[in-house]
Formats: structure tokens, sequence, C-alpha cells
């Protein structure tokens, strides 16, 4: 044992982590030093990473970005539609709020949105209305949007991204996920590595307590105290490895180790806003209340990808408006404005927009009719698979456009049609990557995110 | 190499007759059809060569984008005649040129060769496809006219076997094509009949003799016998899934040193006889069936009863039931002894799946039941999974579509229901009293609460009722007024308690639920007549149509919407174990009301089944070796791994049926091999790794680490604290409080915080007894990769991420199993510390420290000492409520609730930092590095 220090071991016996499954892909990254360093591109990227802002609960459409005077006119009169679920009498619903096109590029917006009405970050966008869901029930919508599959199980967009992709920097999660303090519907089902190695899960950086589970010793224990420990830890491994030298696990167990150190340290520094700025932290909304919580996340998203981060998601709860839509949706919305329209700004500010794409979206849209709840009239929405608006900005998307239509009453896309896989399909071509080509040998098939193919949205790229 | 540019549009790359490059390679022949080259010259074997080769590919691969549909044709690039495929589409360039398959854009795409096509990897073509390709141009691409063609199948589907394989008689699939199609033998082999293999000469025991053949071959070295320290560790962990105590070790030693083999094998007769076996073995097959206590989906729902199963379970492993028994009672124990509650409590299997019926149209919902009964019986008996052929005849396995469709049958008369099942003398009801009490007081506060709120409500309702002249009426019998006639819906409400009401609701049902954990009730199945579900609660209706037959189709692409031609019960066709003798339909099952998945399962367990027994002994190899014989427990199709010792799959499979199905036999089959007892050292590492990376051939053990519930008991093992005490209704162990105080929303709500079994002996159970939610996750057993339980597991992974270390050295789990452990020591020898060091190595270890380990660890503790001596733990209170705050559905405000924590309120901790010494803190981070350590962590 003498002879073999400890940092030697650590890092002279190479750094093979072996428990991996051998696929095509990672048959040919064999040269890569880990499973999250950084791979080659597929093709020429546009974005390096994401940042995806998920309004769970199912936006309105026709109340955020696809304005229907239609809807308006035929507010409370009867609606014969029979799509949806909720059976019984039902009537039209008109958006409570006014809508008005902003920015040079003239994108349409409802007037609860202030902040992203700045022409500044309105030109950015990119509002597609043109995609259809499947599910009409938020568990199974969820998962379709974050998984490419409703039954649940499957890898999330994160982690496929992060398996094709690798992150830039091994000393932090390549797939971070931030969340309201209740899990979102499906809950980690959402992240999950799935039936990728489980290096490629989805991290939550937790809003409260810990960032990660466990991060650190309990308080008794200092940072010194944690040293001596992996110290001595690795005098115990290093004679163990010495009696088993045909077993290579050992090195990458103790290296997840070593890893976990030097997280301890870098973890805290890129949560600890406090050191941004006074202004940015106002910009983002920091001090106002109702938009701190959101603010904090999209802030610290920045700063992760930033460092090399490559995926980062942000959960808002709460806009399943069935019921008193105007107050459910002024309010959800007044809470993600601001720091959605600071986070574009300094994203382009820091030039960063160019290669980061941000994501708008929701797990479906929602009717243009209403049923009567509890046999009242209820001025909300219900869930609505055929028809939702999402936007983009950045990374390599087409900035100030609108791709894509619903019918007169937002009902149901007309124009541009596409289901959920080709946006990830479209994701993953911005990235670089090949859905055809991005796949995983399981059960007895290459599996594929967007499941069986499909195809590109080119109106929406640049 | 040339290259040539065509027009391209950037958006259609995958069209293939746009691509930007081509280029051309050299051509290699490997083809099988290369003895056939000769006469392809011949323009008749060229036709044959069209109808039976190249144009099915073409179906399959190219004219669902070129061609099909007429409206849609990529590219403009149509193939369904020899016209239009010569003439091309977008692209100026002929796409094939007669003679000269080199010089035609097709053949290059189909080669992945510059252009790419078919696009997706899944679909590409395998060398031998691009060369009927190759070989067809070259012949100048003939293109027989149909009645050619129907003559040239005729001839070919009378023959079953050529040189392309064999046809595979099924019931059928939906075209000829598949119907006559060709299997390569070693693609079918588990649909073949399980033959007895002769044992090879030149070793004793029959596995030894199979394994030491193809390590002959391959001219590997076997390992050395592993030592006995390290013997019994294996066979203890891998039969009960905890470690040895260090007198056990002490006294199989001895043992061993008298006579090795009496010894052996009395140690695998004690073990097998051990009750902890059956918590073991119900493990891995709870992995299978995705053991969960809750059903999922937006609410989650409580199965209250799934306990039962479970121990069920545990009990069928211990009593040694015969595997094809447990089969049967799963699948159909309400059909086979409806008076037996254990029969009752079996099919629990068939309620297993995440399912729920929220916002789902009721039709749909059924059939989301259906077909996860329809994938995961054919996964976890048959290791088929039957997904694939849902929608379609399968691609590579000869499983057609019908088949699926008769297995669908088989369940269509299934309906999930809680039934009555009376307590078993062998079920734990300890202490039932106590936990209903518990949950007795949750659902009395949530009934309160809600009261509250609903009286202030009418109390509302009723002023107006008054101010409007009204008679009252109360919000059940005033539902359908019109509006003018009642009062606004949550009439004096304030919007926290409009939230609230809601919040108490759900509550109010949610204990309700739980309180039926302790009623003579299962999680089980009945046969009856398609009604409305809502699965937060599955009664048998009052009334069962007895006349009810469900009328099953084919569904075109899995579609309820597009059924094709209507099928009966029956089973797969495939495995040629017929039912009956109709000549007919030689593989239907009853189609009454009663009895199709008695029949079904009859079929399952049949010891001519050749997929049944087959797929479970491999399991059992895959307990002892880690990787089964097939290394894709689930999945024996084509695509699935082939067998690495074929003959041995089928002997072991074939002794075990002719034994009677019996499991533990078959344990000390395997266990009593020499391969069994290898070191995990191979006999030359730099050979073994190059010849057999995989380590297929089993020159050396194959190690392991501990699955997350083995390291969780073998913590609670050393440390002293582990209740062997078995089955009951679910523990709560105490898992990281952040996130048993998270709130995780549920469709209305957020469900109910995790709250830790009372005391340390109810909670410091076996894991396999803990509360399994889909929901949520304990985050300690997730990180060390236990599975989610949404999907079958085959095989656990263990793969190294860091986050297992936060949890494994700083978590409060962690270091209340290092408190105990150090407790355990210290209070075996109360002032010696170097005693201590030895006791915590040989409890962890199973063997004294090294001179070295000794004196470093003795350093550490000293130094650890004087650390504690100097930094104090501060108590953490548990709290006894939490604050909840949530946004209110209907209006986005916020609000907020409290929910009550009542066990905190008279609850036992372990021991913890704060009431333990510096000595006892000290020694306790000595315990928690041996618990990291790897020695502790691996098994060899």
């Amino acid at each position: 044992m003498a002879t073999i220090s400890r940092r030697d071991f650590l890092y002279g016996l190479g750094s093979s982590l072996g428990a991996l499954a051998l696929t095509d892909l990672q048959a040919a990254e064999k040269k890569a030093v880990g499973p999250l360093a950084p791979k080659q591109t597929m093709h020429d990227p546009k974005a390096k990473a994401v940042i995806m802002l998920f309004m769970e609960g199912g936006p309105s459409q026709a109340d955020t970005f696809d304005p229907k005077p239609e809807l308006s006119r035929l507010h409370l009169s009867e609606s014969k539609r029979t799509a949806g679920l909720a059976g019984g009498k039902r009537f039209y619903v008109g958006s409570p709020f006014k809508s008005r096109k902003v920015g040079n590029a003239g994108i349409d917006m409802s007037d609860q949105w202030k902040f992203l009405a700045d022409p500044e970050v309105a030109d950015e966008l990119c509002v597609y209305r043109g995609c259809k869901a499947e599910s009409l029930n938020h568990p199974e919508a969820l998962l379709h949007m974050n998984t490419g599959s409703r039954l649940g199980g499957d890898p999330g967009l994160g982690a496929w991204t992060t398996y094709g992709l690798g992150s830039e920097n091994q000393n932090l999660p390549g797939y971070v996920v931030m969340t309201e303090l209740a899990l979102p519907q499906a809950g980690p089902a959402n992240w999950t590595n799935g039936f990728l190695p489980a290096h490629y899960q989805g991290t939550r950086l937790r809003s409260t307590g810990s960032p990660i589970l466990d991060l650190k010793p309990p308080k008794f224990k200092s940072r010194e105290h944690q040293r001596k420990a992996l110290d001595q830890l690795a005098i115990l491994n290093a004679n163990h490895a010495e009696q088993h030298p045909e077993h290579e696990e050992l090195n990458a167990r103790m290296e997840s180790y070593e890893l976990a150190y030097r997280m301890q340290m870098s973890v805290p520094g890129i949560i600890d806003i406090d050191s941004e700025p006074e202004h940015t932290q106002k910009a983002y909304g920091l001090e106002r209340k109702e938009t701190s919580a959101f603010g904090r996340q999209c802030l610290m998203a920045r700063r992760l990808v930033e460092e090399g981060v490559r995926f980062v998601q942000i959960f808002s709860g709460g806009w399943d408006s069935h019921d008193y839509l105007e107050k459910g949706h002024s309010s959800r919305i007044n809470s993600v404005d601001q720091p959605i329209a600071a986070l574009i700004k300094d994203l382009k500010n820091r030039g960063m927009l160019e290669d980061t794409l941000v994501v708008w979206t929701g797990e479906f849209g929602r009717t243009p009719d209403n049923n009567y709840r509890g046999g009242v009239t209820a001025l909300g929405r219900g869930h609505n698979a055929d028809a939702m608006n999402m936007w983009f900005a950045g990374g390599g998307t087409k900035r100030g456009t609108m791709v894509g239509a619903t019918d007169e009453i937002a009902a149901a896309a007309v124009e541009v049609v596409h289901p959920i896989r080709d946006v990830h399909i479209t994701m993953l071509h911005l990235l670089g990557l090949d859905d055809n080509k991005l796949t995983y040998f399981h059960a007895g098939r290459y599996k594929q995110l967007s499941q069986f193919g499909g195809e590109l949205i080119p109106e929406l790229i640049a | 190499m040339t290259r040539r540019s065509l027009r391209l549009s950037k958006f259609h790359v995958h069209h293939w007759i746009l691509a930007a490059l081509m280029s051309i390679v050299a051509f290699e022949s490997t083809s099988s059809f290369a003895a056939d080259q000769k006469s392809v010259s011949g323009q008749a074997a060229a036709n044959r060569l069209f109808t039976l080769k190249v144009l099915p590919l073409l179906k399959v691969k190219c004219f669902g984008c070129h061609g099909i549909d007429s409206e849609d044709i990529r590219g403009d690039y149509d193939l369904m005649t020899r016209e239009k495929m010569f003439k091309g589409g977008e692209s100026e360039e002929p796409p094939v040129v007669s003679g000269k398959p080199k010089d035609s854009p097709l053949y290059q795409a189909i080669l992945w060769d510059g252009m790419e096509m078919p696009p997706k990897e899944n679909d590409r073509l395998t060398k031998e496809e691009t060369e009927y390709f190759r070989q067809w141009i070259a012949a100048g691409a003939p293109w027989p006219s149909a009645a050619d063609q129907l003559q040239i199948q005729k001839r070919e589907w009378s023959v079953r076997e050529n040189e392309d394989g064999v046809i595979v008689n099924t019931s059928g699939g939906l075209a000829d094509d598949w119907t006559y199609r060709r299997y390569q033998p070693e693609d079918t082999w588990a649909f073949q009949p399980v033959k007895r293999p002769d044992i090879p000469a030149g070793a004793k025991n029959p596995v030894d003799a199979f394994v030491a053949k193809r390590l002959a071959a391959a001219g590997l070295q076997p390992a050395t016998d592993a030592d006995a320290r390290t013997m019994i560790r294996r066979a203890t962990y891998d039969l009960i899934g905890l470690p040895p105590s260090p007198q056990e070790i002490d006294e199989f030693n001895k043992a061993w040193s008298q006579d090795a083999q009496q010894a052996w094998s009395n140690l695998v007769d004690r073990l097998l006889k051990n009750d902890h076996y059956g918590e073991r073995q119900a493990q891995h097959w709870l992995d299978i069936v995705r053991y969960a206590d809750t059903s999922g989906f937006s609410n989650d729902y409580e199965r209250s009863n799934a306990w039962r199963y479970r121990d069920y379970v545990i009990r069928s492993f211990n009593k040694d039931k015969p595997f094809n028994e447990f089969a049967m009672e799963q699948i159909a124990g309400d059909e086979l002894r409806p008076d037996d509650p254990e029969a009752l409590i079996a099919t629990g299997l068939l309620r297993m799946g995440p399912w729920g019926t929220q916002m789902i149209p009721q039709k749909e919902s059924r059939q989301i039941y259906l077909d996860d009964l329809v994938h995961n019986v054919g996964q976890a008996f048959l290791s088929m999974p039957m997904r694939c052929c849902k929608c379609h005849d399968h691609k590579f396995d000869p499983l057609p579509t019908k088949d699926y469709y008769r297995m669908y049958a088989a369940f269509a008369t299934t309906q999930p229901a809680e039934r009555q099942a009376g307590f078993l003398p062998a079920e734990n009801r300890n202490s039932f009293a106590e936990k209903r009490e518990l949950v007795r007081e949750l659902l009395d506060y949530a009934t309160s609460e809600q009261a509250k709120i609903q009286n202030k409500q009418e109390a509302a309702a009723k002023k107006w009722y008054e101010e409007h002249d009204l008679p009252y009426k109360n919000e059940n019998a005033r539902k359908k007024d019109t509006e003018e006639k009642k009062p606004p819906r949550h009439v004096g409400l304030t919007y926290e308690e409009k939230g609230m009401k809601k919040v108490r609701e759900q509550d109010v049902w949610i204990w309700a639920r739980r309180m039926e954990r302790y009623l003579p009730m299962a999680q089980a199945v009945y046969n009856g007549q398609d009604d409305f579900k809502n699965g937060r609660k599955l009664r048998e209706p009052k009334q069962i149509n007895k006349q009810w037959r469900p009328e099953n189709f084919i569904l075109a692409g899995g579609s309820l919407e597009a059924p094709l031609e209507s099928v009966k019960p029956g089973v797969l066709s495939a495995a040629g174990l017929p039912i009956n003798q109709d000549g007919d339909s030689p593989f239907q099952i009853t189609d009454a009301l009663n009895g199709r998945r008695l029949a079904f399962a009859k079929w399952i367990t049949d010891d001519r089944n050749p997929l049944t027994a087959r797929s479970f002994v491999n399991r059992i190899w895959q307990s002892h070796f880690g990787i089964g014989l097939v290394k894709t427990a689930n999945s024996f199709g084509a695509k699935g791994s082939k067998p690495s010792h074929p003959e041995l799959l089928d002997w072991l499979t074939s002794d075990f049926i002719e034994h009677g199905w019996k499991i533990k036999r078959l344990h000390r089959l395997i266990m009593s091999s020499a391969t069994y007892r290898r070191s995990a050292k191979p006999a030359n590492t730099k050979t073994q790794t190059t010849v057999d990376p995989d380590n297929k051939l089993l020159a050396s053990f194959p190690s392991r680490r501990l699955t997350a519930e083995e390291l969780r008991d073998s913590a609670l093992l050393v440390s002293g604290e582990l209740n062997r005490e078995m089955g009951g209704v679910p523990i709560m162990p105490e898992i990281n409080l952040e996130v048993a105080l998270q709130p995780r929303m549920i469709q209305f709500s957020i469900a109910p915080a995790h709250q830790p079994s009372r005391t340390p002996a109810e909670r410091n159970r076996r894991t396999i007894y803990a509360y399994r939610v889909r929901g949520q996750a304990d985050p300690f057993l997730e990180i060390m990769n236990q599975p989610n339980p949404n999907e079958s597991c085959e095989i656990r992974d263990s793969a190294s991420v860091s986050p297992q270390a936060f949890t494994l050295m700083n978590s409060d789990v962690m270091t209340d199993r290092s408190i105990g452990f150090a407790l355990r020591v210290q209070k075996e020898q109360p002032d010696d510390t170097a005693e201590w060091i030895r006791q915590s190595v040989q409890i962890a270890y199973g063997r004294m420290p090294t001179q070295e380990e000794q004196t470093s660890l003795q350093d550490y503790l000293k130094e650890m000492q004087s650390y504690h001596k100097a930094h104090k733990p501060e108590e953490v209170k548990y709290p006894t409520q939490v604050t909840r705050s949530l946004v209110e559905e209907f209006t986005g405000e916020p609000f907020e609730f409290i929910e009550k924590l009542n066990v905190y309120e008279n609850y036992v901790p372990d021991a913890k930092p704060w009431t333990v010494d510096a000595d006892v803190r000290a020694l306790a981070d000595v315990c928690l590095l041996l618990l990291n350590s790897n020695e502790f962590l691996y098994i060899y």
C-alpha cells in the first residue's frame, strides 16, 4: 500500500466508469473522460444550452399570445363543441384581457404581459401556435412534453440532451431542474434519466433548504472534518482496491466522492445570487413578493448556463384556470413576466442569447369555452390538446415571428400544425443533435426522444 | 471517391433523393445470398429475388414515405412501380441505373453513404439487405407482374425451411408477407421446445460441465475457488439479502476447515430455510411486477391492501411454492379457488400497474388497463414484452397482432376491484388497533375542518335563500337549480376557504381510504361487465351481468377507433402449444365470462410451454450471477440477447420442470456448482478481459454492488437496529426530512407528508416493507438505484453518481445508522478504543482489521474525539404540524393551511448526535466510513 499515494490512486488509475451500458453512441465515445464529458455534436449547433420555462397547468393561448376577438363576441353564448371531456351545457368565454401588438415585429400579447412587451424583449420571441398535444390529463401531458412519452419512465429532454452533448462543467450537474415548493404533477418522472444511465438524470436544485439533498454534512461537521473523512475513506478503499485490482468500478465510486466534494464548493457559489449587483437583482424582480421566487430561479438559470450547465428547466405552477380565469391568469402572468423579460435581456446583453435556447410552454392549451361548474357559470377554460401556444427565444430560432395559427376561436391548431415530437426534434436539431441518430438501445429497439421519428419545424428556425 | 452535388432544400435532408453529397465506396461481398449469385444473372432468379427480398423491404422500409400516401410523397419520389422508381423525384438524376448499382443513388442511399435512407436508426437496412438491392440492380432490376409475383410467393411459402430461414406457424399476420416470413432459428430460440441436452463429460455438476465446455473452447482458465469468508458472504446476500454475522462467519470457517463440501451444503440449506429468504426473493419478483402501494397518475390514490400481495409473494417463496402454481394463482387465483383469500390476494399482480381514470375517457382508461396487463403478464411470465405488437404484427418476433388481441380478450372480462378477503393466520396484524388510531385522528381532524367550512358556506346559503324568499336546499339538492334560484358557488367563503374546502374534502377520502388497510380487503379482480370506474374507489358492482361478453377486435395502430377483424380469447400461437384439437382455432380459449384467465394461466404453466420455465430459471440464475444466461431477462425475442449457454439454460429448465418447478432445488443446484464458488479474481485478468470482457463465460465470479434495499437493511443490521419482524401494513422509515415535508401536488391538493412510523422498532424493519409511493420515492433508495415502479425492472442499475456520496456521507439516515453502530460497539467494549476499532471492522467487514488499518483508524478516531469535544451538535426538533401553501385553483391566489403531523406528538426517535457524547460521535465517524467503503458495498 505504501507505494501508492492517495492522489495517485484517485487520479492515476484511469477514470473508467465501469457500470455504463455499452451502446453504439457510447462505444463511439469511449475516448471521453466520463459520461458527462462534452461530446461532438452531430451537425453545426445553433444552441449550446437550453432554459425551459414550464408553465404547469396549461396556460391559455387565447389569454396570452393568441388573442381571438371572435371569442369576445361569442362570450357567454352557448357552445355546441363536443371536444374534450366535460359533458353538459357549455358556453363560450371571451378573454378578460385586452390584446395588442408589441415591438417592431408586432407580436400579439395580452395586456397582462407588461415587461415582455418591451420591444427589446418582444422582438426576440418566436411564438408558435401550431402545436398539438395528445393528453387531456396533467400528468400524462406533462410527461409527454418533458419526456416525449405519455406513459412515464422515458428519459427527460435534458437527459437526452446531456446524453448527446455531455456538459461543459464537470463540477456541476449537466441537467438542472427548479420547481416551486410543490413538485409538478408526475413529479421527478418529468426529469428522469429513464432507461439512460443514471448520470443523465435531472438534478433538482431546491428552492429552500439544501439546494441538493444532503449536499453538506450535518452542521456539527465542518468542511475540514469532511476532507479528513474523505482522506480516511480513501485509505480504506485503497486497501480494498489493492485486493481487487480486477474490479474497475471501485475507481469510479471513489471518484464520485471527490466530485461530490468539489460540488459542495461549486454549487453554493452558483446559487449565491446575493453576489449579483443590486440592479440585476432588481431587474429580475427579486424585491417584489410576487416575482421573487421565479425571479431567483431565472437568475440562477442564467448563472448555471454561464457556468456551462447544458439544460435548465424551471417550473411555474398554478396555470390550470378552470374558473376565475381573469384573476388566475393575471396573477400567474404577473409572477413570471418581469423575471422572464429580465432573463432574456440579461442573456442578450451578455451575448448568451445567441446560443441559449429559451423555451416557454405548458403541457397543453385551453378551450375557448367552459362547462357549468357546480351548476354555476364559471369563467374559466378546460384542458385542450388540440391547440396551445409556446414561444422560443434565442438559440437559433427566428426572431420576432409568429408561426402557425389556430382557428378563429383558438380551439384547434390549423396552420403549421405539428405534434409535440416535432417540437422536440426541432429543439434537438438546434442543439446539433439528430433525433434519428440520438438513440439508445433498450428493450429490444433503438429508443429515441420522438419515439418513432417525426419532422423538423423549419418555420421556427432562423 | 466521386462527389456529386444535388439540389438541396435545407429542411429535407432526410428526403433521400435530395441529398447533398453522395459518395461511392467499394462493395464488399459477405452475403448469404452469395451462393445464388450466379443464378441471379438469370431472369427467373432475379424475379425471385425481387419478389421475396427487394419488394418486401420496399414495402416495409420505403413505401411509407415514398408511395402509399399519394398526397404526401417525400421528395416527390414514388417507389411503387418500376417506372416511377427509375424516373425519380425532385432530383434530376436517375435514381436507379439498370445493371449498375454503384451508379445508382438509391443503392448508395440505403448504404447510408452520404445520403441516409431510410433515415431512422431502427429502420436501417442490414448489409445483407442492401446486398439484395445490389444484386437486383445488377441483374437489370426486373419487376415481375403481380401474377408472377404471386406464383413465386406460393412456391416459396410451400417450403417450410430453406437457406433463408424457417417459417414459424402462427395464427397469421395482417398480410401474407408477414405470415410467411422466415426467421433465423437462433432468433426464435425461445419459442422452440425445451430440449434436454446431454451433459458434457468431465464435471460432476451439470452446471460446471456446460460452463467448462465453453471456457475450454475460449481457452480460458477458470479462477480458483473463493475462500470461506467470501463464500458465506456471497451466499448469505444472494439468498437472504443480508450479511452474515461475525459469529456465523466464525462457525462456518471452522466447519469449512473440517469438511468444506459439507459445510457449504449445510450453509445453503440453512439459508434456504431462513424466513428472510422469502423477503430477498420477493424483492426480485416485485421489481418485475412493479410493486407499489399507490396507483400513480394524477392522484396517486392509495392501494390500501397491496401489502397483502407483497406478503403473499414472500410467503410463497418461503413455502417453496412451485413456480407454476405461483404463476397460476397470480393470474387466475380467483377463478382457481374462489373462496380462498390467499388466491384472491394473489391476483394483486393484476393490480400492480400504475392506472387512473381521472380526465381520461372511460373507454380509453379501460384500454390502458388491459394493454398494461397484456404487456406485463407477457413480460413477467414469458419474457415477451407485448407492447410492440399492439399496433402491428411484431417486426422481429413471430407475434402477430392477432395474438396480442387474443391475449387482450383473455383479460377483457377482468375488472379491478377491492374485494373482501378474510385475514389469514399467517398475516401479520400486530398493533393494528394502535396504527389505525393514528389514521383515525387524521381523519377526524380533516372531517371537522371540512365541516367548519361547509357550515360557514351553508349558513351563508341559508341567508341567501332567506333574502331571496326561497326555501333552503343543501348543496347537493340545489346542484341542478338554475343560477337565479340558488346562491353563488362557494357563497360566504373567502378564497382561502374555497381552496381549503377542496383540500379538506380530499384529506377526508385519503384518510378514509387508509383506514381500509386494516379491513379484510384485497386489491384484486373479478369477472364482469365494463362499467363506470373511478380509480379512487373500485368495488364490485351489485349485479354482475352473466350474459355479458365483450367484443374484441384487432385494433389497427392500437386505436379504439380503428377495429379490424374480431378476435376471441386465446394464447400465443408461436409457442406451438395448442389449447384444443380444434383444427380451425387450436389457440383459442373459452369466451365465457369466467374462466378465460384460468385457461390462459394453464397454458402459461403447461410443462410444454417453451417460454415460462425458461424465463424464470433465467431469473434465478441472474439472482446469483448478476446477469442471466440471457442478459435481457424480460425479453427473449429476436432483439433481446441470445443465451450465453443455451444448452445449460435448457438443461436447467427441463430439470426444473421435471422436478415440479421447485425453486429452492434450483438454488441448490446452481450454488453447488464450482462455477458459483469461483473467486472473483480471474486466473489471468488480462487474458480474461481481452477474450471475454463481459465475463459471459463465467471464468470468474462477477462481483456486484449492494442494491438499495440491501444497503439500508445491512446498515440497520450492523448497527444493531434491525427489527426482523415480517409482513404487515407498510412501514414508514425515516427519510430525509426536507423530502418528507416537501409538498407534493396531487390533483386538487397536496398529498399528505411522509410521517415515519412512531417507534424505532416499527420503522427500522426491512426495506421491502417500506411504503412504496409512486409519486414520491424514498430519496435514499432512489439515489442508490431503486427502480421506478412504473416500469418492470429486469436488472438493477448500479451506476456510481456523486449524489450517492452526499446521501451516504451526509444524510441524517446514515448519520443515525453510524451512531447506532457506534453505540452497539461501545456497549460491548465500553473503554477499550482499540477494541472499538477491531469490533467495528469485524462487524462491517466480517474480518479483523489489518495492523495498518487498526493503526490508521485508531489515529483517526483519536483525532475525531478531540474534534467532537469541541463541536457540539444542535438538537433538531420534529415538527408536529406543517403550514402548507397552495395556489388556489380558481383565483391563482396563494393560501395557507395546516397539516397535522400527529406521529411526531408522541415520537420515539433513534439515537441522535445530540443524545450521545463526543466519544460516540467520534466512533460513529469511523463507523460511517466503514458503511461508505467499497468493501462494505461490494459482494465478491
